[in-house]
């Protein structure tokens, strides 16, 4: 590739990212504003002054740390449910062979086409009934059943691994448990890495599970606190930005150290 | 080893924030002689410290009951008290606004209030009560829901704005409909073609406020049948169209005055938007602060005034009433405490003088004439006297959304409606829509009671 | 022993799929036929179902015919899905292509493009509220320059991608703006798969004189419709399921006059705020009946334009 095209290509590159950026940039700067700036003058760019008070304002507002306290053990408890429940499910359909294997997995297939509305309220009374409510078990048990989407994906990973593994571990009197712990999942780290940051992130920013089945406000996660937190403060922009980026910036903390992980993970579960 | 010192650190921080997290408690102990009494409500901030004020104020007054209030501030707060009421840990005390008592009640989803007080003790909160704040918690000839706090909206006005528009005096309520048009004319100013200023437009939810003072109906309660097809209601829309055609849609649509605020929308009666917007009683205190703030500037303080809805028919109404109702939920651990509570926040049972302070603190309207004339309060309105017009309001006749199942249905549908003629060009033929919304709400409102409500079918409990 | 060696594993199989299948019939079958019988009740949750045989489905057919309630958020999200679906494809995959290149900072690329997806649904709504005010926000400030009456966004009820008015856009298209924003997710998935094309099919190309645009069109276009299959129903999924960004930008309402209401939003007002989950479930499974429709129609048509490597997923 010549130097121009190389050039222009990453130029093509960082203007691309400065509009997909412009909005998030403009989110970080409208919450170092003053309010009487964004009502007076909404289209000047730079802030009159930079308040970071906006920012003690949100936290004193919302129990930042407790809120994100229980951000962190939904996340985490999703996180271990998820990566267990779906290795081991992927594996039963990726490295063994039974009857009914593929009808199952079709059916699974079909369970993703399912629009959650279908199931929500019957779970709801479901769980209500199991005396689940109100605690956050609801939200991370189903964790543990499994989740069509990522087994899905650690299957097509799984088969990328070549059977003479299994085989001969099988020769050396290895249990099928045996080969999935030992062998399996070590393989499979960046595929298991993958899985275990999608469902972070999802875990993080899920607001329709604490919306559900949560009522005492000691056990809210961050995500629903910031929802809380737009409807009381709805015209104080600058204290929503802030809230904003505070809930944010945590993800994206976590994304600049795992990306190349993560990265290597899709790229690897791309591949057949 | 380098690659994956990030990620512990990150693991290890993660960590000390849980444990540190799930060690604070955001509750207080309830003391151990007491009753606990759970209270859900939708305040916070500044308001939120008024609740929690009264609520220490009602624990200290009393040895019995400890009232713990929970702030949930949320677009989705009724939906989250249902799903409490329906996972079975409910709390014992609610404090909403959104037309669901009707629903509610029917289904059984709260109790009736003779069910936890003595009989005689109902009738006479029920009679101590301003018709208007009865009406908002009687369904079915029982009073399933207390109102603590009305929402009276009415017209406020920039009075520089119209002295200069009239060139005269301002009046001091509006002769019609009419006058109100007049004075929008006069002060809509365009600038380059654009719109920058706008006399008075409606609010497209506000037809439930117009219709009644035009003189129509939404609810005929008597015959449990659904009116929007009432003439006046027609023709209270026809005069909100009006105003779309004058200004277009697109105008109407960019200028949408909101009650609730979207994000970075201060009252746009203070941006000089308008020069007339209807509102409710709580935007008194940002007039005031924006005065005060104009005050300590040494700038020009802008004055404000409030106008009743004019009376456009002999049966008009006087408009529409809302306000905070305290609800008792089905299977609460304690009804009787929360029924004291209610009384001491209202006033009733000669507690006027703690409902003087409440009322005053929060900004709300009382909910009882002998509230509104005790000392305290009357000396607070002196000290405000545009909020001493809505308390005057709020002794006329106001009209609440029909208590009635499905109202939430209705609510929303009519809203459709109306938006539907602001919003667009297109034009609309008002009479056959509005009358295929009252067929329509009709069905729905009798296939919903073509069971028997949750009281009849436990009449004999 | 035997059947083991044979690589026939009777009960192991089921052993280790039982925690998806216990999660298959406690959060699938169960629901699924709970769901069922209720969309033939009157049901509120609170009172035992009560029996009344096909009136919700006749609901729906007559709000079908009208426009209104389920026939409008069905239109609503249609229009949403056929608007955004196609753009944000077209976008992920000139994203992923631009992220294939070979350039210094290819990594730094990576993430900045995928972290407008990475912000929560909440503060995205907010943001995008804020944005496309049409008299205050940042967009309508730039686009006044080629408009005489800028585009309404959450506050118009007018679809942009319309002959009646074209390029006045309304509250429909600020969610697709919005999901065009969000289209990190998708952008991965395509570059993935990038990565998985046989290199020399390019070199041969080249040998044989083809230009970048041709390149593109015959081989990584091929090539990667497997991928765009899977993409376009996951689309349909999410535009099915969107609520969160619904409810906050139309304040719970559909505003302005329904026209933001999309399916998901009016099944949870059905739900909970009619109390009628009787009519819910009855919207949800025509729901479902309809999308299990349309995937049968797109795998059947894929037969025509995706391109198999020998190896069906």
């Amino acid at each position: 590739m010549n130097k121009a095209a190389m050039k222009w290509k990453w130029m093509a590159l960082l203007c691309v990212s400065g509009i997909f950026l412009l909005p998030l940039l403009l989110m970080l700067l409208a919450s170092v504003k003053p309010a009487e700036q964004l009502t007076s003058d909404p289209y000047t760019l730079l802030p009159d002054r930079v308040l970071l008070e906006n920012y003690r304002d949100a936290l004193e507002a919302i129990p930042y740390v407790k809120y994100l306290a229980n951000s962190i053990v939904l996340c985490v408890g999703s996180v271990v449910g998820t990566v267990i429940s779906c290795s081991l499910v992927a594996y039963g359909f990726a490295r063994l062979k039974w009857r009914g294997r593929n009808l199952m997995f079709a059916v699974m297939i079909g369970t993703m086409l399912l629009p959650w509305h279908v199931t929500m309220i019957p779970r709801f009374v479901l769980f209500s009934e199991l005396g689940l409510y109100n605690h956050l078990a609801a939200i991370i048990l189903p964790t543990f059943l499994g989740d069509a989407f990522y087994i899905f994906l650690l299957r097509q990973f799984f088969l990328s691994i070549p059977e003479e593994i299994s085989e001969a571990a099988r020769l050396d009197g290895l249990s099928e448990l045996g080969i999935y712990w030992r062998i399996i999942l070590p393989l499979s780290k960046p595929a298991l890495i993958t899985v275990a940051i999608f469902q972070l992130v999802a875990s993080w920013n899920d607001f329709s599970g604490p919306l559900l089945y949560l009522s005492d406000h000691e056990k809210f996660p961050l995500a629903y606190g910031l929802e809380q937190f737009v409807s009381s403060y709805a015209d104080q922009t600058h204290l929503l930005m802030a809230a904003s980026v505070m809930f944010t910036l945590p993800m994206i903390i976590l994304f600049f150290v795992a990306q190349k992980s993560f990265i290597r993970g899709i790229t690897m579960t791309g591949s057949k | 080893m380098a690659r994956q010192l990030p990620i512990t650190i990150l693991l290890l921080i993660a960590g000390i924030v849980a444990v540190w997290g799930t060690t604070i408690s955001l509750t207080s102990e309830t003391p151990m002689d007491r009753e606990e009494v759970v209270f859900w409500h939708f305040w916070s901030g500044p308001d939120g410290k008024v609740v929690d004020d009264v609520v220490r104020r009602f624990n200290e007054s009393q040895k019995d009951y400890y009232v713990r209030a929970v702030s949930m501030p949320g677009n989705n707060f009724d939906m989250k008290l249902f799903l409490s009421i329906t996972g079975g840990d409910p709390p014992d005390l609610i404090n909403q606004d959104d037309p669901i008592v009707g629903d509610w009640a029917f289904r059984g989803a709260i109790y009736s209030m003779d069910e936890i007080a003595p009989l005689e003790e109902v009738e006479r909160m029920r009679k101590w009560l301003l018709p208007s704040a009865r009406s908002l918690g009687e369904y079915d000839g029982r009073l399933y829901a207390v109102c603590n706090g009305l929402d009276i909206r009415a017209l406020y006005f920039n009075r520089e704005m119209v002295e200069e528009a009239l060139g005269g005096p301002v009046p001091v309520e509006l002769e019609s409909v009419e006058q109100l048009d007049m004075i929008s004319e006069l002060c809509t100013q365009y600038t380059n073609g654009q719109l920058r200023q706008v006399g008075y437009l409606p609010d497209p939810r506000r037809l439930w406020a117009w219709g009644p003072v035009f003189g129509g109906d939404f609810y005929d309660e008597q015959n449990g049948r659904i009116t929007a097809g009432d003439e006046a209601i027609i023709s209270a829309l026809q005069w909100m169209q009006g105003y779309r055609e004058r200004l277009g849609a697109h105008a109407v649509a960019t200028y949408r005055q909101n009650d609730q605020s979207l994000p970075n929308k201060m009252f746009p009666l203070l941006a000089a938007r308008y020069a007339v917007i209807l509102d409710g009683q709580w935007r008194v205190r940002d007039i005031e602060a924006a005065q005060e703030v104009s005050r300590t500037k040494g700038e020009p303080v802008t004055r404000y005034g409030v106008w009743p809805l004019p009376v456009v028919s002999r049966q008009g109404k006087n408009g529409w009433v809302n306000g905070n109702v305290f609800l008792i939920p089905r299977h609460a651990n304690n009804a009787k405490g929360a029924w004291e509570f209610i009384k001491f926040w209202t006033g009733a049972e000669g507690h006027e003088k703690d409902a003087a302070e409440t009322c005053a603190a929060g900004g709300w309207i009382p909910v009882s004439k002998q509230v509104v004339e005790s000392i305290e309060f009357q000396t607070y309105l002196n000290e405000h006297p545009l909020f001493a017009r809505f308390v005057e309001f709020a002794a006329t006749e106001q009209v609440p959304t029909p208590l009635v199942p499905g109202a939430s249905r209705y609510y929303r549908e009519v809203n459709n409606l109306v938006q539907r003629v602001m919003y667009d060009d297109e034009v609309v033929d008002l009479t056959t829509e509005l009358k295929i919304l009252e067929q329509t709400m009709q069905e729905h409102i009798d296939r919903i009671q073509g069971r028997p409500s949750f009281a009849e079918e436990h009449a004999d409990e | 022993m035997a059947a083991e060696a044979r690589g026939i594993h009777r009960w192991s199989g089921w052993l280790f799929v039982s925690p998806w299948l216990f999660g298959l019939a406690l959060l699938f079958v169960y629901p699924f036929v709970a769901s069922l019988i209720w969309s033939f009740s009157e049901y509120d949750l609170l009172t035992s179902p009560r029996y009344i045989g096909t009136d919700h489905y006749e609901r729906i057919a007559s709000e079908i015919v009208q426009g209104k309630g389920v026939g409008k958020a069905l239109w609503n999200t249609f229009y949403y899905a056929a608007v955004s679906i196609p753009l944000s494809t077209m976008l992920a995959i000139c994203l992923a292509v631009m992220l294939n290149w070979q350039v210094r900072g290819q990594a730094v690329f990576r993430t900045l493009f995928y972290l407008p997806s990475m912000v929560p649904m909440v503060a995205t709504s907010i943001l995008w509220l804020w944005l496309l005010d049409p008299r205050d926000g940042m967009v309508n400030g730039f686009l006044s320059f080629f408009y005489e009456t800028p585009p309404l966004w959450f506050q118009g009820i007018q679809e942009g991608v319309s002959i009646s008015s074209p390029f006045q856009f309304g509250s429909k298209d600020g969610l697709t703006l919005m999901s065009l924003w969000g289209v990190g997710n998708f952008m991965l998935i395509y570059l993935a798969a990038l990565g998985d094309i046989d290199t020399t099919l390019y070199q041969a190309a080249e040998l044989d004189g083809a230009g970048s645009l041709q390149k593109f069109r015959y081989i990584t276009l091929p090539m990667l419709s497997p991928i765009i299959f899977f993409n376009l129903i996951l689309g349909i999924i999410q535009s099915v399921q969107a609520f969160t960004q619904v409810y906050l930008v139309s304040e719970g309402t559909g505003q302005p006059a329904e026209s933001s209401l999309l399916i998901s939003l009016q099944l949870f007002l059905a739900a909970f705020r009619d109390l009628e989950m009787g009519y819910a479930s009855a919207i949800a499974w025509v729901l479902f009946v309809l999308l299990a429709l349309m995937t049968w129609g797109l795998f059947r048509s894929s037969r025509n334009w995706v391109h198999y490597r020998g190896v069906r997923i």
